[in-house]
């Protein structure tokens, strides 16, 4: 079991204002899975995915990374695990934009503590897995959508995470583009990394192997992916 | 290594910067620079005045009449108490004493400003002085109260067009109206910075002390200079010196004594106050470009809150970002420190050149001036360091 989330709760306090965003959340993602969460917005699922990311804590309830508890980690754990276990992909890429990609990529591995010579290595070799062997020094800048968010996926794998989480990752992109970004992530899951993917487009979701609904701070829907469209199947 | 290349990404970005990067150093390298150039002249003077001050005798005592208290003619020092004080103190091996009037010197239609000094032989034991032409006054002079000078350079070359040309010429004392004619028997040279400031300088005579009162007219001997042969009991000998001319004179407290080295720390210590003191206030200057540094730092992450928040998703700790701005401040002083030290160091070699003096900068400057930058770069930057790394990452991924 990767993940292993019981009765989460997270509440924001705003002044006198508190708003509950998550209400008692219990979900499992086991090792290979390839799941989307959907659902409007304000519908939780953000707040669900910084909690899994480890980039913000729970209010209450129990969350289980590989069986640690999480909220046992001060923020420098909580660094540690983001870095050693979590592969982020964005909606709008967040890669540094004055760092070529393979600068971009290693930057995991160089808070990781990994030498010079091995995070060029891994680096270039993540760079290859998501097809961007000619675009390695390359600054963000120079690429198109598709390209960025390819590096972005690079960044996420290059620490071999036990997951990718990744928020809306084909939303800024045209759906050739989208459908490409796609393709590796299933190709990825083939290969056995576990994915977490937020979106709200249903054709993005059909990739997936398993839908969960998000709505008012609870799963109303979790089902498997009948019929589910492989890319460039 | 590791933060070896925190550095070099920190370098990176001052680069990505240039312009901002040094208007930001320019507060730094006008702080140490002028620290540098006021610190090195500060020395340069104290090393100036320590030699002129070693061309005095060290190993003296000055006696003087203390003119803050009511002081009649009776309380002067004479010839006597210089023979006196030579009796009776065997530590004493020279007595040089001395009166001082000020007047003119002419010569024809010549007239110049002039200090005059009349003294014994033994006074060149005391002081260094160096003749370009003639002898000093010799005992033989004093003895038989002979009507010679010697002066300065620059006035035998006013009256006489040069030093060997003086020797053996006549020329006229006046002090309030009291003229008399002296015999040129040797010239000195003009030392120092004295030298420079030419003809404004009063000239300099020197005469034998036994025609003080013919040719001084109404000064007294307010001065003795008494050179000992050991002065760890300068103090001792001091107050018997003055415990005998107070027998002599049938008064007390009307004389006070001063040691030669001691007069040479005081200088010195208030040479080092003044150079501590301007120092402090071109470091004035190095807190207001600190300020600088701290206020780009702030501006600098508030621009990068996103990649502060991109670097913290992947793994980055609190203490990486902290280390990551404020090796950037601690940099860009640094660099502004080198420069700064490179333009003090400059400075200071203008200066030197156009006064004509050495203006030596110290490595212990330059040492304090580099640990004072960096100093800077920490104190400025911690806190927008503290302000990076304590950034919630889903803010500032959030940031636009």
């Amino acid at each position: 079991m990767i993940i292993k989330i019981e009765n989460l709760v997270k509440v924001y306090t705003t002044g006198s204002i508190s708003l509950t965003a998550l209400k008692g959340v219990n979900l499992e993602v086991k090792e290979g899975e390839f799941v989307a969460i959907m659902g409007s917005s304000g519908s939780g699922k953000s707040t669900l995915m910084n909690i899994i990311g480890c980039l913000d804590r729970a209010t209450s309830g129990k969350y289980l990374l590989e069986g640690k508890d999480i909220n046992e980690f001060d923020d420098d754990g909580l660094a540690d695990i983001r870095n050693r276990k979590i592969g982020f992909v964005f909606q709008s890429y967040n890669l540094l934009p004055k760092m070529d990609a393979v600068r971009n990529v290693e930057l995991p591995l160089f808070y990781g503590k990994v030498s010079a010579e091995d995070r060029i290595a891994r680096s270039k070799e993540a760079l290859k897995r998501v097809g961007l062997e000619d675009r390695m020094y390359h600054k963000p800048p120079e690429m198109s959508g598709g390209q960025k968010q390819r590096v972005a996926i690079a960044r996420a794998l290059v620490n071999n995470p036990s997951l990718i989480l990744a928020d809306e990752p084909t939303g800024n992109l045209d759906t050739a583009s989208g459908d490409e970004i796609m393709g590796i992530f299933q190709k990825l899951n083939d290969e056995g990394v576990t994915i977490v993917m937020v979106t709200h487009e249903p054709e993005i979701a059909a990739c997936t192997k398993r839908n969960i609904i998000f709505r008012d701070g609870n799963i109303i829907s979790d089902v498997a992916v009948k019929d589910r469209v492989i890319i460039g199947g | 290594m590791y933060i070896f290349e925190i550095l070099n990404s920190a370098l990176q970005n001052i680069k990505a910067n240039k312009l901002r990067s040094f208007l930001t150093m320019l507060g730094i390298i006008i702080g140490i620079s002028s620290v540098i150039t006021i610190a090195s002249i500060g020395g340069a003077i104290k090393e100036y005045v320590t030699g002129e001050f070693a061309g005095m005798g060290t190993n003296v005592i000055n006696l003087q009449v203390d003119t803050t208290e009511s002081i009649g003619k009776r309380d002067y020092f004479t010839l006597e108490d210089a023979e006196l004080i030579k009796e009776k103190v065997p530590e004493v091996t020279a007595v040089v004493p001395m009166a001082e009037g000020f007047g003119t010197v002419e010569l024809q239609d010549k007239t110049k400003m002039a200090s005059v000094a009349a003294l014994n032989q033994h006074y060149v034991e005391i002081y260094d002085m160096d003749l370009a032409a003639g002898r000093f006054i010799n005992e033989h002079d004093v003895e038989t109260k002979k009507y010679v000078a010697v002066i300065d350079e620059l006035t035998a070359d006013k009256f006489f067009s040069n030093s060997d040309a003086a020797i053996g010429q006549r020329f006229k004392v006046n002090i309030n109206g009291n003229y008399s004619d002296m015999t040129v028997i040797g010239v000195m040279k003009s030392q120092g910075i004295l030298a420079s400031f030419g003809e404004n300088v009063p000239a300099q005579v020197y005469i034998p002390i036994t025609i003080y009162d013919q040719v001084l007219g109404n000064e007294n001997i307010s001065h003795v200079s008494v050179l000992v042969s050991d002065m760890t009991k300068a103090d001792e000998i001091s107050s018997k010196i003055i415990r005998i001319i107070e027998n002599k004179h049938n008064n007390t407290d009307k004389y006070t004594a001063s040691q030669g080295f001691a007069a040479l720390d005081m200088v010195n210590n208030v040479l080092d106050m003044l150079t501590a003191a301007l120092s402090a206030i071109a470091a004035i200057s190095l807190v207001v470009g600190g300020i600088g540094v701290m206020n780009i730092m702030l501006v600098s992450v508030t621009e990068r809150t996103r990649e502060i928040g991109i670097r913290k998703a992947v793994g980055a700790k609190t203490n990486d970002i902290r280390i990551q701005f404020l090796s950037e401040s601690v940099i860009l002083c640094l660099i502004g420190g080198g420069i700064g030290i490179i333009f003090g160091f400059l400075i200071c070699k203008i200066i030197g050149y156009t006064m004509d003096v050495s203006v030596p900068v110290s490595i212990a400057t330059v040492a304090i001036a580099f640990i004072f930058s960096s100093a800077v770069g920490i104190f400025f930057g911690l806190y927008p360091a503290s302000k990076a790394a304590k950034m919630d990452p889903i803010e500032a991924l959030r940031h636009e």
